[in-house]
């Protein structure tokens, strides 16, 4: 209840009218523009100008001005009066005669001569059509209830006569008429009816009892009227007899109602009742004393006491939404605002419906009812930064918005909406973090791009919540100046770093996660932070930016931050690439460092380069001297995976410069197997196996360097390098270590029996050793021998049986003569031969003579053909 | 928001009729929505428009008070379904429906279509107890003795139909036979031939508004029923060789009804 939307203002007052006269009353009205007519029941009319003047408060008031009262001379009361503008005529019914006054003399209109007359005589009510059918504008159409014969009369009325159009018959007397277009509505004695008076069909609409309760019959549009229905309502119909609205519920003594879009008002004796015809809702009622009439005209509800006239203005839509909104009232206020679309222009509804909807909003928010609040803003389009500019320091201070005017909602900003509920507070800033995710990225929040995305920032930052990074990490439009502090503030420094990058501002990330890594500032977002910022560099495509990192990162951790160098792609495109060189130079303080990228150029990537190679030889081979000069001995495992890698390269690789690494080993009789490899890699073999089997007396690496040292080559030079250990073994020199060698000799004869050459073995073995001990390499020796002579004799086995063959080819082939004509082709070109001069392959093919030349000279220089002057040919080579 | 769509024009109506107090607004209330809610007595009438796939549906619900009789055949003048409803609680509430409200439909389409239903399901079925928690309206184990109507009854409901009897079986006083008696009246009533027209078993609801039981099923079925009064009703209009100038408003309508 209780929405304001009319005002009761006074228009005549009684002295203006009757003055003190006790006896005189209001009868009837009429209102056309300015021109105010009151009938009394004394006969007179008044003629008053209803002056409208705003008063200082926004109020209308209205001051009338009586220009003439008149007299009709009939001393009955004034029953009911119309005016028809158009015509400048009063139409007047009094003591059931209808006649014309003008409108400006109120004098009565003399009946023009011979046309029938401007009076009716015996009528008991009349009204105008709302929607004539005559498209004459200087004729009015009304219906006429006649007092006697249960009729509806209709008249056409012009400027001085009346015309009678049709006359219906009811089955009751009728009592009130409305008419619009061709169809009545009329209230009868015990029910209401519609009657079409051109096809003289009708439909009943409802029971009503006239002589119990008035009647009424409005017309309130395009044939669809309202009316007095049982049980105190007002029931809608249209021409059809469709109610197409549901009623409303008004008293039981309605005197008088109209329409005023979107309310009905009814009058009965004591109130004003004004109920909306979209929720059929009682919404306003003022106490009125002695109502007598209620009518509207032209858009304007005119309402009559016995004693004097007031006029009921509506407030204005927008001052009756915002006043639901001020009661917190947001579904009537839209029910209101939406129900009188139809009556505002598109775009001026479009404006106010989304105002109302975006303040409806914000009433729901303000009680936290954030689904619903959510949902008015989404349909109102709310500018995203109306909402942030609530939050405190959520807007960047260099936004230009300035909130709306006049402002949507009575807050200043959240402290004072939720009045220092921490817990408010953090629901509605949880509401923010959701809107705004909806709001980010569509087409309404684009003007606001920045506001919206900072404004998250800034909460995701304070709440701590997950998505600040996802937000950093897509394409967003912070802004960073602001946010900076912000994310300062709240430690948010990883997010800070992502945020300068967002912004091009790698070198400033870069120093601030420095900072976060060397503990300097906190924030444990990514405890793999040193991780990330290698990652960085190794992908960052500006170099200087790497140089200059790249140091930090290094003495952090050489083994990881050598990634920025050794993860770098190693596509095709080099371009954008530091080049090797580069690397090592600038590697230079970092020894570990340039080490790994060593590794990685030579060891990964294969770079065939004698620098890199070298360069790592002699980095391994440091490494390991320094492991044996140190003070401390050296942790063996230590020492023995230096010397394994070392080992490994001099023996894998063959870029290396050998004799500089032989010249750093000299001396050094600690890696004497480091120097017997790589003599051996100056093909020196003598001199390592020297070493291994003298110096070192490790018999099994003696053995393991024949083996690798011949690995890649034929297996003569491997029985060469065996004999050379062999003979090694055997001039041992003399002492205990004779014996050693011996047993030596007896085992690398024995285990690589087959290797050696027999004959050469046992020339040089001593006289004295016993066949015993020489048994698995002699048989190995005996049985390679045997396999070998076995091997030979099927060799020269197969080579007869193939030579016999070839001869049986030969017979075979001399026996034939070989065709050659000019139309047959040669086999190699397929040409036709053009002379007798052939070659002749085997199987009797017939080729020219250059062909065979051709193909002879491009393969194998062994084979030859042997051509025939007497076109008989033959090949007695061993090809096939 | 139904509050803009009672701007919308209507495709078809369906209006509810019956005595007073047997749950009329309740049940459009249950199914508007979704809730049961204490109504106070209807005066005079008011009516939901429920969107249908493209069509508007706008369904009245009238006042059952003697008072309001009279507005009754204005509502129902050209309604496509009408559901008449009973208590089942309460045998003068069927009855009611011969005597007051039958003749009201005389205004209705031609080829409207009629159900009976028998509202306050809860006080007597257990199954119709089912839908929301016991609020301790009531704990009877109604057990009707009649045949249930196993068309509407949801699947997942248990059903006791052998639970003994208890003596609050006395509230039934209206059996499911008794209005497919009435339905088949309703037909000879109106002239309809029994074969051609819906089956009664599938015209005659029990529901309860209180719980929900049987009424989306109820609208739902009828809504379905009356597509083709729309179809037709559209096709009228458009092979309407008339071309109406004024009627921009409705043929608007259409066209966006359409697509």
């Amino acid at each position: 209840m209780s929405v304001k939307a009319f005002e009761l203002v006074p228009a005549v007052e009684r002295d203006l009218l009757m003055g003190d006269k006790a006896r005189i009353n209001v009868e009837c009205l009429e209102c056309c523009g300015k021109h105010l007519y009151v009938g009394t029941n004394d006969c007179f009319v008044h003629h008053f100008l209803l002056e409208e003047v705003p008063s200082p408060k926004g109020r209308i008031a209205y001051v009338a001005q009586k220009l003439q009262q008149k007299y009709l001379g009939l001393k009955k009361p004034v029953a009911e009066l119309r005016a028809a503008s158009a015509l400048e005529r009063l139409i007047v019914l009094c003591d059931g005669v209808l006649f014309l006054v003008d409108m400006a003399t109120l004098e009565t209109v003399p009946s023009a001569t011979g046309s029938g007359g401007a009076r009716i005589k015996g009528v008991t009510s009349f009204c105008m059509n709302g929607n004539p059918v005559n498209a004459d504008p200087f004729c009015v159409e009304i219906a006429v209830i006649s007092s006697r014969r249960r009729t509806v009369q209709v008249y056409t009325v012009f400027e001085d006569r009346v015309q009678l159009v049709k006359e219906v018959t009811t089955t009751e007397q009728p009592s009130v008429v409305s008419l619009d277009g061709y169809f009545l509505c009329l209230a009868l004695a015990s029910q209401y009816m519609i009657l079409n008076y051109t096809t003289g069909a009708s439909q009943d609409l409802f029971p009503y009892n006239s002589e119990e309760r008035r009647p009424i019959v409005k017309r309130i549009g395009r044939e669809e009227f309202l009316l007095a229905a049982p049980g105190g309502l007002g029931m809608f119909a249209n021409a059809e007899g469709v109610s197409q609205r549901a009623p409303v519920n008004w008293s039981e003594r309605v005197i008088g109602a109209a329409v005023c879009f979107p309310y009905v008002v009814a009058l009965d004796q004591d109130f004003i009742s004004i109920h909306s015809m979209l929720d059929q809702q009682l919404k306003q009622s003022l106490a009125f004393r002695d109502g007598h009439i209620l009518q509207d005209f032209e858009g304007k509800v005119v309402l009559a006491s016995t004693k004097a006239v007031y006029i009921l203005v509506p407030l204005p839509l927008e001052q009756q939404i915002q006043d639901l909104l001020c009661g917190d009232r947001v579904e009537e206020a839209l029910v209101l605002t939406e129900g009188a679309q139809p009556n505002i222009p598109r775009d001026r509804f479009q404006i106010l419906h989304r105002r109302i909807l975006q303040q409806a909003g914000f009433i729901q928010f303000g009680q936290l009812q954030f689904q619903e609040a959510q949902e008015y803003f989404r349909k109102g389009e709310l500018d995203a930064r109306e909402l942030i500019s609530l939050y405190p320091l959520l807007l960047p201070p260099t936004s230009s918005f300035t909130r709306c005017h006049p402002p949507l909602h009575p807050f200043a900003d959240l402290n004072h909406l939720a009045q220092g509920d921490p817990g408010k507070v953090l629901r509605c800033k949880r509401f923010l973090i959701s809107y705004l995710g909806t709001v980010r990225g569509t087409e309404a929040s684009r003007v606001c791009r920045e506001e919206v995305d900072t404004a998250l920032l800034k909460l995701y930052a304070e709440q701590d919540h997950e998505s600040l990074l996802d937000l950093l990490a897509s394409d967003n439009t912070c802004l960073l100046a602001d946010s900076a502090p912000w994310l300062e503030k709240h430690s948010k420094y990883f997010a800070l770093g992502l945020l300068y990058r967002c912004n091009g501002q790698d070198s400033a990330a870069l120093q601030l996660w420095i900072r976060v890594v060397d503990g300097e500032l906190q924030d444990s977002t990514r405890p793999d932070l040193y991780e990330y910022i290698v990652d960085i560099l190794t992908f960052c495509p500006d170099l200087d930016l790497v140089w200059r990192y790249s140091d930090w990162a290094l003495k952090r951790d050489p083994k990881v931050g050598v990634q920025i160098f050794t993860k770098r792609s190693a596509g095709k495109d080099q371009s954008g690439q530091p080049k090797p060189d580069d690397v090592i130079t600038y590697l230079e303080k970092h020894s570990h460092a340039r080490l790994f990228y060593l590794e990685h150029l030579v060891l990964e990537r294969r770079v065939q380069k004698e620098k890199f190679h070298s360069l790592l030889a002699v980095l391994y081979l440091e490494q390991v001297l320094s492991l044996l000069g140190g003070s401390r001995p050296p942790a063996p495992d230590q020492l023995s995976h230096a010397r394994d890698r070392l080992q490994a390269l001099l023996r894998e690789s063959n870029l290396y410069r050998v004799q500089l690494l032989l010249d750093k080993m000299e001396g050094c009789d600690q890696l004497l197997l480091e120097q017997a490899t790589l003599h051996g890699k100056l093909e020196d073999h003598g001199k390592a196996l020297d070493i291994l089997v003298h110096q070192l007396r490790d018999y099994g690496s003696a053995e393991a360097y024949c083996l690798w040292a011949s690995s890649s080559s034929t297996s003569s030079s491997r029985q060469h390098l065996l004999h050379l250990l062999l003979d090694l073994y055997l001039d041992g020199g003399a002492g205990e270590r004779a014996g050693d060698l011996e047993m030596a000799a007896v085992d690398l004869l024995n285990r690589h029996g087959d290797q050696f050459d027999a004959v050469r073995v046992l020339s040089v073995l001593p006289e004295g050793w016993s066949l015993q001990l020489l048994k698995p390499f002699l048989g190995r020796a005996v049985r390679a021998s045997v396999h070998a002579g076995r091997t030979s004799r099927l060799a020269l086995g197969l080579s007869r049986a193939e030579n016999l063959q070839l001869l049986h080819d030969r017979l075979k082939e001399r026996r034939k003569p070989i065709l050659v004509s000019e139309k047959r082709g040669c086999h190699l070109c397929h040409n036709t031969f053009s002379c007798p001069d052939v070659v002749c392959l085997p199987g009797a093919v017939p080729v020219h003579t250059h062909c065979i030349a051709h193909r002879l000279s491009d393969s194998a220089p062994n084979t030859h053909a042997d051509s025939a002057p007497d076109k008989h040919s033959t090949q007695n080579s061993n090809h096939t | 928001m139904p509050e803009v769509s009672k701007m919308k024009k209507p495709d078809v109506k369906v209006v509810i009729l019956g005595d007073t107090s047997v749950g009329k607004t309740s049940l459009l209330h249950r199914y508007t929505e979704r809730k049961f809610r204490d109504t106070i007595s209807t005066v005079g009438g008011a009516f939901y428009l429920k969107q249908w796939g493209p069509y508007n549906i706008s369904i009245w619900d009238t006042a059952g008070r003697e008072q309001f009789h009279g507005l009754g055949s204005m509502y129902c003048r050209g309604a496509a379904a009408i559901i008449l409803t009973y208590d089942v609680t309460n045998w003068q509430s069927l009855a009611e429906i011969e005597e007051r409200f039958l003749s009201l439909t005389d205004t209705a389409n031609n080829d409207c279509i009629y159900a009976i239903v028998g509202n306050k399901a809860d006080l007597t079925d257990p199954q119709a107890q089912l839908t929301v928690a016991t609020d301790g309206l009531t704990d009877d184990q109604g057990e009707g003795g009649e045949q249930r109507m196993k068309l509407q009854v949801p699947p997942a409901c248990p059903t006791p139909p052998a639970s003994p009897a208890s003596p609050s079986s006395l509230l039934k006083q209206v059996g499911h036979d008794e209005a497919t008696a009435l339905y088949g009246r309703i037909l000879r009533y109106k002239g309809l031939d029994e074969k051609s027209s819906l089956p009664a078993d599938r015209m005659c609801f029990e529901t309860s508004a209180k719980t929900g039981y049987n009424v989306d099923a109820l609208f739902e079925t009828l809504f379905d029923l009356v597509l083709p009064s729309i179809l037709r009703k559209r096709n009228e209009n458009q092979w309407s060789p008339t071309v109406d100038l004024e009627d921009y408003r409705e043929a608007n309508g259409k066209r966006r009804g359409c697509c």
